[in-house]
């Protein structure tokens, strides 16, 4: 249970919320001149990385309004939240956060909550 | 023999009665059920989980592996810890696992067989021959592993707080509260938690502190607690345990408002408080932890902590002559203990070589005469379902010892649960050699002996050192105690054992009775990654999740592997920290409140009229209604569905999902969201339309009401309307947000009747007599506004039945009296009332889909035949480019036929395969081509035969053709014919004229 920063009504449990997967995925302009593999990478494939990622949220059970999150999925910190219509946040501005719980390792999971 | 201290002063003199296993037994008001059977002096509790041994009481809390009891008198609530549930009067409790007694019980056979049931048991049971697990195995387990009987029936009984606060104190001991009063009138919300009905931890479980500030402990709280109650800021919650600790501090806690007390039925006997807080203080101790030697969980050995604590906190001496065997310095104040009350142990064994032993507790013994043996161990304990003799090695020598407890101090570990499900960091401390928190993860502070400090003397510098964000005083307590002056203690995890016998064992794992030799013999088939290990031998597992094992587990294992304790490492914590009941997660959400029930306006009519019901969605809509009680569903649908085509029926639609689409960009955003081409539509015409996802695959259908390009009504399945609406809601917000349209859900907005059938054009008129319902005037498929009494309704031309047809939408306000007045017109045109059964078979006889059954998300317009639908000439639509995918694109897909059975009378089942065989091999070893499934399958009254709808693979070149469709249970198949998948009317006269 996390909790969300709604841009339009503030910070409110995750229970209220709807994960709506990575964002940035425009849907093609004129779907017809794409060819077969492109359309399909549009439709089927996702993104799903241990580490930073944008990704869309709804307000499902509030506002209904949609807005997108710079996640870590490995902390579950929310690095950032902005609206639909404003710029993607460079990577760059997350450079110094937190890359994982507990020193586990950048890909995989497993449990190394051990210091050595 | 049981000894009273009768100076607890937390114990009421008040007597009470409760039964174990039907015996009646007096007990004092506050005892647990666990010291209120020592009290009685019972000492054998139940049987164990797998090897059905003989159990008893083997600590004083939370930790408790064995003494598992059901409680008859609370809905027969089963595995509840006797040593933390209060006894109350008239309470009744029955031991677990045993058949047919406690004292004389036939799965204690399981014992001699343990070499069945040894490591991987679960796992290797599946591998033997075939059969064995069904006919042998699984009825052996089932019968004999266990623990308690599930209730026999639910009750609603927890509700849920929610808090949002600065500071969450967890455990109400000596460093929660001297934590506590730092926060005493400051500006912080503070919510001070404590697992038992008394603040003090460690000051009332033992005489470990002798006095505080030169008051003693008792007084010493009383002044904390009232100081406490009196600061606004601060929320005690007693008889409340915290179960789990969530990302971004978020804390679930279970409360015992029955602590005690009898339940009362109409009250919630349980809180689950939901926290959210800015900063987190674990103060929640530590557990002492065991030694394993051969029969370690005879009833008789207790911890000697748990010992302790039943003298002081519930006045119990579980036993005045126990035998001590201890690893380190803390049992010197059980000593203590002892001989205040005037009591002297058997004997008293510490592990640790005399040097090492600290000269205060050399001179104790020696002042008190009591017997003690250094550098020695327990090797073992024997006796007849109790400890009775106890056998001692002391270098070479061997002896016994006569006595009924044997009191065990394996060090103690600090309690890391909750730390570690925060994401915290541990490592290994060698001087305690356990794990102690080092690296929080959340706004974590670990405060006492949790952290691993055990020492007293240094515990107000750590919390002021820790809470020096505080500008408060500082703590600066004089803690007088009965404790050496420093911790030390001697690793001993398992002790030497001198006799092997089928019976002895020496145990790592008491609830899911995990021996040493399992954990040893699961290393050598090369289980040895600690996850692996722990899922292969169910070790720490059970309920209690190996509170007082786990780190002797991972000791024992990092020995054997020779690997150092933290290349090991522990498993990983997961919430909760004890088991929490259903029953508490579930709150109110319980039956009727667990989903809401929608109803229409017209369903106090439907149940007047014996309207039986069928769930869809949230809504509850007539399946079919019975003409008398005695006719049956398959009698009621036929009748039904005859005498609409016949005359007329009605259906109550209301449930139905309507939206609302308005506003400039309307029509591009409905040519977007639907295959269909809506531009040259008509103004008040309708369409049947579909709804694809971005993969082709039919989401939804419905009929699309085209008011003007700036408005249309859609309708939706009753139960996919929230995710249609949630879905348009995401295309217009984020792919076309320059696009000016607003939606509104108006499903309840509406009653909508659906009426069709032949006579249905002579019931419209006497219903509206001042509206032309003639084709000309009306059209298939065009709808129209009416005023109506003083309201307006809406009158669509449609049908899903095949017969002409037509939808009333009215306010629900109206419905009822409309609905009844229909009837009244209706009457002589026998009009009847039909549900969603009949409603499904008419559609098939005319061969319409129903999405969710002809289709499964994997099912294309195409694949229906439905090119008709789809707008060709629009450039773009949700699901238009992937229809041209080669997948999608392929003519041997799954298509929409019609099937017939050759013998008119044979009935087909929903859901079976359609193969080119007319019989199954009996036992099948080759593949059988499968060529596709029933979708849908009806005996049509009209028709008087059976039909079915299928999809069939490149069923659309198979029309004419026979195959076979599977019979469940039978070997035998039914041979049908491939048709056009339209039974009834297939050019349209009845919808039209
Ligand atoms: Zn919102």
């Amino acid at each position: 249970m996390i909790l969300i920063k709604c841009p339009y009504c503030g910070e409110r449990d995750q229970s209220e919320f709807a994960n709506g997967g990575e964002a940035h995925v425009v849907r093609p302009k004129n779907p017809e001149s794409l060819s077969d593999k492109d359309w399909g990478e549009y439709v089927f494939y996702r993104n799903n990385p241990k580490g930073i990622f944008y990704e869309r949220w709804v307000h499902s059970h509030g506002c209904k309004k949609w807005f997108n999150v710079v996640r870590n999925t490995s902390t579950d910190q929310i690095l950032k939240v902005y609206k639909v219509n404003e710029k993607r946040p460079d990577l760059t501005e997350f450079e110094n956060t937190l890359k994982s719980p507990s020193g586990e390792p950048s890909v995989g999971s497993g449990n190394f909550a051990v210091k050595k | 023999m049981t000894a009273i201290n009768n100076e607890c002063p937390y114990i009421s003199k008040n007597k009470i009665n409760f039964t174990f296993d039907g015996k009646n037994l007096p007990a004092y008001e506050g005892d647990t059920i666990a010291s209120a059977l020592l009290r009685n002096n019972i000492r054998l509790v139940g049987r164990s989980f797998k090897y059905h041994r003989p159990r008893g009481i083997y600590t004083c809390g939370i930790e408790e592996p064995n003494a598992l009891v059901q409680i008859l008198s609370e809905h027969n609530e089963p595995n509840t810890r006797a040593t933390i549930k209060r006894v109350y009067d008239g309470m009744e409790i029955s031991s677990q696992n045993r058949w047919p007694s406690l004292k004389f019980d036939l799965g204690a056979i399981n014992n001699i067989l343990s070499p069945i049931f040894s490591a991987g048991f679960y796992y290797k049971t599946f591998m033997g021959p075939k059969g064995f697990w069904k006919n042998i195995y699984e009825p052996l387990i089932r019968k004999s592993a266990g623990l308690g009987k599930p209730p026999k029936n639910f009750r609603s009984k927890s509700i849920h707080q929610y808090h949002n606060t600065d500071i969450v104190i967890i455990g109400g001991g000596l460093s929660g509260l001297i934590t506590a009063r730092k926060f005493v009138n400051t500006k912080y919300k503070v919510l001070l938690i404590e697992q038992d009905s008394f603040l003090g931890g460690i000051l009332k479980n033992s005489n470990k502190v002798d006095s505080i500030n030169g008051i003693s402990p008792l007084e010493w709280i009383k002044e904390t607690e009232e100081l406490l109650s009196d600061s606004k800021n601060i929320t005690i919650l007693k008889n409340t345990l915290v179960t789990t600790y969530n990302f971004t501090n978020h804390l679930v806690a279970l409360e015992d408002k029955y602590s005690g007390r009898k339940i009362d039925l109409k009250k919630s006997e349980l809180t689950l408080h939901k926290i959210r807080t800015s900063l987190t203080i674990l103060s929640n101790g530590h557990i002492e932890r065991f030694i394993s030697f051969r029969n370690n969980d005879l009833p008789g050995v207790m911890l000697a902590s748990s010992f302790e604590k039943y003298i002081h906190r519930y006045g119990v001496i579980p036993e005045s002559k126990p035998v001590i065997f201890t690893n380190n310095s803390s049992t010197f104040s059980l000593l203590k203990s002892m001989t205040s009350l005037g009591y002297k142990p058997e004997a008293y064994i510490d592990s640790r070589k005399k040097d090492e032993i600290e000269t205060e507790i050399k001179k104790f013994l020696k002042n008190n005469n009591i017997t003690s043996y250094f550098d020695s161990e327990v090797e073992g304990c024997d006796g007849n379902k109790k400890v009775e003799k106890i056998t001692i090695r002391n270098g070479k020598n061997y002896f016994k010892l006569n006595s009924s407890m044997l009191c065990v101090s394996g060090g103690f570990n600090p309690d890391i649960h909750l730390f570690t499900q925060s994401k915290g960091l541990v490592k290994w401390d060698k001087l305690i050699a356990s794990f102690k928190p080092d690296t929080s993860f959340q706004r974590t502070l670990t405060l006492g002996s949790v952290s691993g400090n055990y020492n007293f003397k240094k515990l107000c510098d750590e919390i002021n050192q820790k809470l020096s964000f505080l500008k408060t005083k500082k703590a600066n307590l004089e803690i007088k105690c009965n404790v050496t002056n420093k911790f030390s203690l001697r690793e001993l995890w398992e002790t030497k054992k001198k006799k092997n016998s089928n019976w002895s064992k020496s145990f790592i794992d008491l609830h899911n009775d995990v021996t040493i030799n399992d954990l040893k013999q699961a290393i050598t088939e090369g289980f040895d990654r600690i996850e692996h290990l722990k899922r292969y031998t169910t070790n720490s597992m059970g309920t209690d999740q190996g509170k007082i094992s786990s780190i002797n587990s991972l000791a024992l294992v990092s020995k054997l592997l020779k690997k150092e304790i933290a290349e090991v490492g522990t498993t990983t914590y997961r919430p909760p920290y004890a088991p929490l009941s259903f029953a508490a997660i579930a709150g109110r959400s319980t039956y009727e409140f667990y989903d809401p029930e929608r109803k229409t306006s017209i369903h106090s009519w439907h149940l007047e009229n014996n309207a039986v019901f069928e769930d869809v969605g949230q809504w509850k809509r007539p399946w079919y209604f019975k003409a008398n009680n005695d006719e049956t569903m398959h009698q009621a649908v036929q009748r039904e569905s005859k005498m609409l085509r016949q005359g007329a029926g009605i259906l109550d639609g209301s449930t139905l999902g309507k939206i609302e689409i308005k506003g400039r960009d309307a029509l591009e955003f409905m040519n977007l969201m639907y295959t269909n081409a809506f531009t040259k539509m008509k103004p008040m015409t309708s369409r049947y339309a579909l709804m694809l996802g971005e993969d082709g695959m039919i989401k939804d259908d419905g009929i699309i009401c085209k008011i003007s390009d700036q408005h249309f009504i859609a309708t939706t399945t009753s139960s996919g309307a929230p995710k249609v609406l949630a879905d348009m809601e995401e295309y217009l917000q984020t792919e076309w947000p320059h696009l000016q349209v607003y939606l509104n859900s108006i499903t309840e907005q509406f009653s909508t009747f659906n009426i069709s059938g032949p006579k249905t054009r002579d019931i419209m008129a006497r219903v509206f007599p001042h509206i032309d319902f003639s084709n000309e005037a009306f059209p298939f498929m065009t709808f129209k506004n009416f005023d109506y009494q003083d309201t307006k309704i809406r009158i669509m031309r449609a049908s899903f039945t095949g017969e002409l047809g037509y939808e009333i939408y009215i306010p629900p306000k109206y419905g009822l009296e409309l609905w009844e007045k229909i009837f009244s017109c209706g009457k002589v045109f026998n009009l009847i009332p039909y549900g969603t059964e009949t409603m499904h078979l008419l559609r098939a006889e005319k061969g319409y889909i129903v999405v969710g059954q002809e289709t499964d998300g994997t099912v294309t317009p195409l694949d229906l035949n439905y090119n008709w639908m789809i707008g060709k000439n629009k450039k773009d639509f949700i699901g238009k480019r992937s229809l041209s995918r080669p997948d999608t694109a392929r003519n041997d897909r799954k298509q929409l036929v019609g099937l017939l059975p050759i013998n008119q009378s044979d009935m087909i089942e929903e859901g079976q395969h359609i193969v080119e065989i007319n019989k199954l091999p009996n036992k099948i070893k080759n593949p059988i081509k499968y060529l596709g499934h029933v979708s849908s399958s009806y005996h049509s009254p009209n028709l008087n035969k059976s039909i079915g709808l299928a999809m069939i693979k490149g069923g659309n070149n198979l029309l004419g053709q026979r195959f076979f469709v599977t019979v469940s249970g039978n070997t035998k198949n039914i041979p049908v014919e491939i048709v056009n998948p339209v039974f009834i009317d297939p050019e349209n006269k009845r919808l039209t004229s």
